[in-house]
């Protein structure tokens, strides 16, 4: 399986996660060459040739992120957003598991581009293994000097601080993940200031997914142009795709941008369960439209491609929805999952989403009545765009689009009181 | 200055303003719940949104920082479609309840709902049930139902009295205002919260339905009880709705105090000790009735005997009250300043368990009007052993033992404590019945305006002075 991967090259063992086993295949040499061969303005503008998109959902551009900085300021902070609560999502925690020095080497690389001396990793709380890993390669690149005060001998020091969540996935997003590092309730902050100008503890701020941070160690060592020729022409490099539901072999797969959904999902995921037809494909992590059969029949796994067909590829988390499952039902989880979710804070998201969960759980009971699909787009419409963070839109977005979708299923549970198919979310092989 | 415009009308605003900040002061009224001048920017209700022209989306105009050249809509369709479905949330779990919520009147929700809103609740699901009368402290409870947790009373305990009251604990829409146990015992400002309140989530246990607010009209006063002189709004009942018998009292009565903007001097805050000076006015036993040495007496009666004694006296002296207006310490140094020897005394003491000073508002002199007293007759004590026959007394809570020998002709608005009586007693008016100046400890001039008519009995002491 190692061999369609492009970043991630490594047969996985039991010490794979181990700085041995990362230094044996080549690991640390891009830091090295960084520290003692380039300016950290070449560290950027290498970043910067890559073309390197933000793996954490929205895809901005990594090196104009970093050129957002605000200039002049005497501290500058790094964030790396590890709060991996996107149900669908589990490739950072598969970086943790598998090569915790890749992300430390390339937050060592970042902190040298920005010139940051304090970074932070906010790692999900619900992480376990992903933790102890983590603590224990931070122990080992610090006993071997990759790690705290003259970093390999040079005049560089860099700490990093890792801060575990609590179970909220609204801290995931940036700011909310700021105001968790910081101590208070995580609360998303209004924009502006961005993080870019006033972020942690008041200071400009880069927050960087782990993916992205995991990925410079390559860039630096083959060089940005290398790395831009992998992808599309827009979009270049990998991402790691996190494909579950109901697929035979769901997992992490490393792929190039570019590479066909189906291909992915009936030749690598070996086709959907129990030998049943592929219905619907959540692109990005639950809170992507969804996006039925037909949609995907060639769609490539492209930001532009899928936001062109009416979705995002989010966080790369693909969710396989076989036929015979119930979207209403399917719907139900993940409203339940956002008003439990939604923070409070703001009128819109914390009423909006309590509401969409009732009246999507009493459709799903049997007792939905007509116009219950109408009140619901009119609370969709009412979050989108009208909330702090984008939590209110993550929410809203799987509502309005399996309405579009699949309304006829709705219409049905409303109408005859039970589902059209059989029921059931789960399916037998 | 930054030049923007505000639906078509040019606008000027400060750097640094918001577009919410510059609107509210060019008289753009752009709708807000949780924005307030003297709090941060929660930015949480977000029904001030507005839309800038060639800009995508809708943006919270308390957190839109001004720029210049800024087109900004406030009022157009689109803007008030998100009003609306933002009011359809904040309403949804809201219980409604106008008729019994004291807060109707002049309540931001109910206001904007009929202005925007306008249509009933689209919602067919059971709204969520939640406590209905939480004690905050002593003075205050919470209607959770009603609460569209803005955080305005959190971020004031937070931010401004720092008392740490209240937070918001739990997520979602369990999400509620909580008392904290870490917050401090008593907030000495507590009552700010609930006039902040944009719903009746807050309630006064004071006023607790004692009236309805468009009974009342609210007229500029100060409030005495520090050297603050914080600016305050008495309510008093309208004309038109003026009780007869039974409960005729209702016409004369305080029903409550709110604080009234000043930059210069509060802010727009006041402590509780001001937001209890309605029941200062309303239950102080008032000297109504002129007396000679404990004898009812005419008015008439009671001026010539003071005039008589004033007049016959070898030593006169007179003691000022820290209390009167500016325009009535005027009158008395022009009329009896030079006959007199003058003295000054500070009426009100600070009581036992009463904050003396803090760093917010509160002084630790008592007394409205100590700063002109001063300005004009220095500070003198009283002094008992300087030989004086004749002791005229303006201001109360005076204890005649501490004057010596010395014969008393009292102006008082209250009852003077049991025991010896004074030789002469004239009821004068209180700072409610009559308009005038305070001038507060920085020197800042603050004028009250008259609340109540005065009772027949009693005279105005400015207008006394020259009649002694």
């Amino acid at each position: 399986m190692t061999s369609r991967r492009v970043f991630f090259t490594f047969e996985i063992t039991e010490e794979s996660h181990l700085l041995h086993a990362y230094r044996e295949r080549g690991g640390y040499q891009a830091l090295e060459k960084a520290l003692r061969e380039m300016q950290p303005a070449e560290v950027q503008a290498e970043v910067a040739a890559s073309g390197l998109r933000g793996r954490g959902g929205a895809g901005f551009p990594t090196a104009t992120k970093w050129s957002f900085l605000a200039k002049g300021a005497p501290v500058y902070y790094l964030c790396c957003n590890a709060d991996e609560g996107e149900p669908g999502t589990f490739k950072d925690r598969w970086v943790f598991e598998h090569s915790p020095h890749q992300l430390i080497e390339g937050m060592l690389l970042a902190c040298y581009a920005l010139g940051v001396r304090h970074s932070f990793i906010y790692i999900r709380g619900e992480f376990d293994l992903s933790y102890r890993r983590l603590m224990h390669a931070l122990k080992e690149a610090r006993e071997a000097g990759l790690l705290g005060d003259s970093v390999l001998g040079s005049a560089f020091s860099c700490q990093i601080i890792v801060q575990q969540g609590a179970g909220a996935y609204v801290c995931g997003e940036e700011s909310s993940m700021l105001s968790s590092i910081e101590g208070f309730k995580g609360y998303p902050r209004n924009k502006p200031p961005f993080p870019a100008v006033k972020g942690l503890y008041q200071a400009p701020t880069v927050i960087n997914n782990v993916e992205t941070l995991a990925t410079l160690p390559w860039i630096l060592a083959k060089g940005g142009a290398a790395y831009a020729k992998i992808g599309t022409e827009k979009n270049s490099g990998t991402r790691l795709f996190g494909i579950s539901g109901h697929v035979q072999r769901p997992g992490m797969y490393e792929r190039a941008i570019g590479y066909p959904f189906k291909k992915l999902i009936y030749q690598d995921a070996g086709g959907i369960a129990g030998g049943k037809a592929l219905k619907a494909v959540i692109p990005g992590g639950s809170s992507t439209p969804v996006l039925t059969a037909e949609d995907i029949e060639t769609l490539t796994m492209d930001a532009e491609a899928v936001a062109a067909a009416g979705s995002m590829l989010g966080s790369g988390g693909v969710i396989v929805i076989a036929e015979g499952t119930c979207m209403v039902r399917l719907l139900q989880v993940l409203t339940r999952f956002y008003a439990h979710e939604s923070c409070g804070q703001c009128i819109p998201c914390r009423e909006g989403t309590a509401w969409m969960n009732k009246i999507v759980a009493r459709i799903s009971e049997g007792r939905g009545v007509a116009g219950d699909i109408e009140r619901l787009e009119g609370i969709t419409t009412g979050i989108m765009g009208n909330t702090i963070c984008a939590l209110g839109a993550a929410a809203a977005m799987p509502v309005a689009s399996f309405l579009i979708k699949f309304r006829h299923e709705f219409a049905y549970f409303i109408e005859h009181g039970r589902s059209l198919n059989d029921g059931r979310l789960e399916i037998k092989i | 200055m930054i030049e923007l415009t505000i639906d078509n009308k040019a606008v000027q605003a400060e750097p640094g303003e918001t577009v919410l900040q510059a609107a509210l002061r060019n008289g753009i009224e752009i709708p807000h719940f949780c924005y307030h001048p003297c709090l941060s920017i929660a930015g949480n209700c977000r029904i001030c949104m507005v839309r800038i022209k060639g800009r995508p989306g809708f943006h919270p105009s308390c957190n839109l920082p001004a720029a210049p050249g800024m087109e900004i809509e406030s009022d157009c369709s689109d803007v008030n479609a998100v009003r609306k479905s933002i009011l359809q949330f904040a309403t949804l779990n809201h219980p409604a309840d106008c008729p019994v919520c004291d807060k109707a009147g002049e309540c931001r929700l109910q206001d904007y709902n009929f202005k925007y809103n306008g249509t009933p609740s689209p919602s067919i699901e059971p709204k969520r049930r939640q406590r209905k009368f939480y004690q905050i402290n002593s003075r205050i409870m919470l209607d959770r139902e009603r609460c569209i947790l803005c955080s305005r009373c959190v971020r004031f305990t937070k931010e401004i009295s720092g008392s740490g009251l209240l937070g918001i604990v739990e997520r979602a829409d369990q999400s509620r205002v909580e008392r904290l146990e870490q917050g401090g015992v008593e907030d000495p400002y507590s009552d700010n919260i609930i006039q902040s309140c944009p719903v009746g989530a807050l309630l006064s246990r004071d006023f607790l339905y004692k009236s309805r607010v468009w009974y009342l009209e609210p007229v500029a006063s100060v409030c005495p009880r520090c050297s603050r002189g914080c600016s305050v709004e008495v309510w008093r009942r309208q004309k038109q709705w003026q009780l007869r018998a039974p409960g005729a009292d209702k016409n004369h009565m305080a029903y409550r105090i709110s604080a009234r903007e000043n930059p210069e001097v509060n802010g727009p805050w006041l402590c509780n000790q001001g937001f209890d000076l309605h029941q200062v006015i309303n239950d102080s036993v008032r000297a109504l009735a002129p007396r000679l040495a404990g004898a009812e007496s005419t008015l008439q009666d009671a001026l010539a005997a003071a005039q008589r004694l004033l007049f016959e006296a070898e030593k006169p002296a007179a003691i000022v009250s820290a209390w009167g207006s500016n325009e009535e310490l005027a009158a008395f140094k022009s009329a009896l300043g030079s006959s007199l020897t003058v003295y000054t005394r500070a009426d009100r003491e600070p009581e036992a368990g009463e904050v003396v000073e803090d760093q917010l508002l509160i002084k630790a002199d008592k007394n409205p009007n100590s700063y002109s007293v001063e300005a004009i007759f220095g500070r003198r004590p009283f002094a008992a052993d300087a030989g004086h026959d004749v002791v005229l007394v303006w201001g109360d809570l005076v204890d005649y033992a501490s004057l010596g020998s010395a014969k008393v002709i009292h102006l008082a608005t209250l009852e003077p404590a049991a025991g010896r009586p004074a030789e002469v007693l004239v009821p004068i008016s209180t700072m409610f019945e009559r308009t005038g100046h305070y001038t507060n400890f920085e020197g800042k001039v603050n004028r009250f305006e008259q609340v109540f008519e005065k009772p027949e009995s009693v005279l105005h002491a400015g207008d006394l002075f020259g009649r002694l």
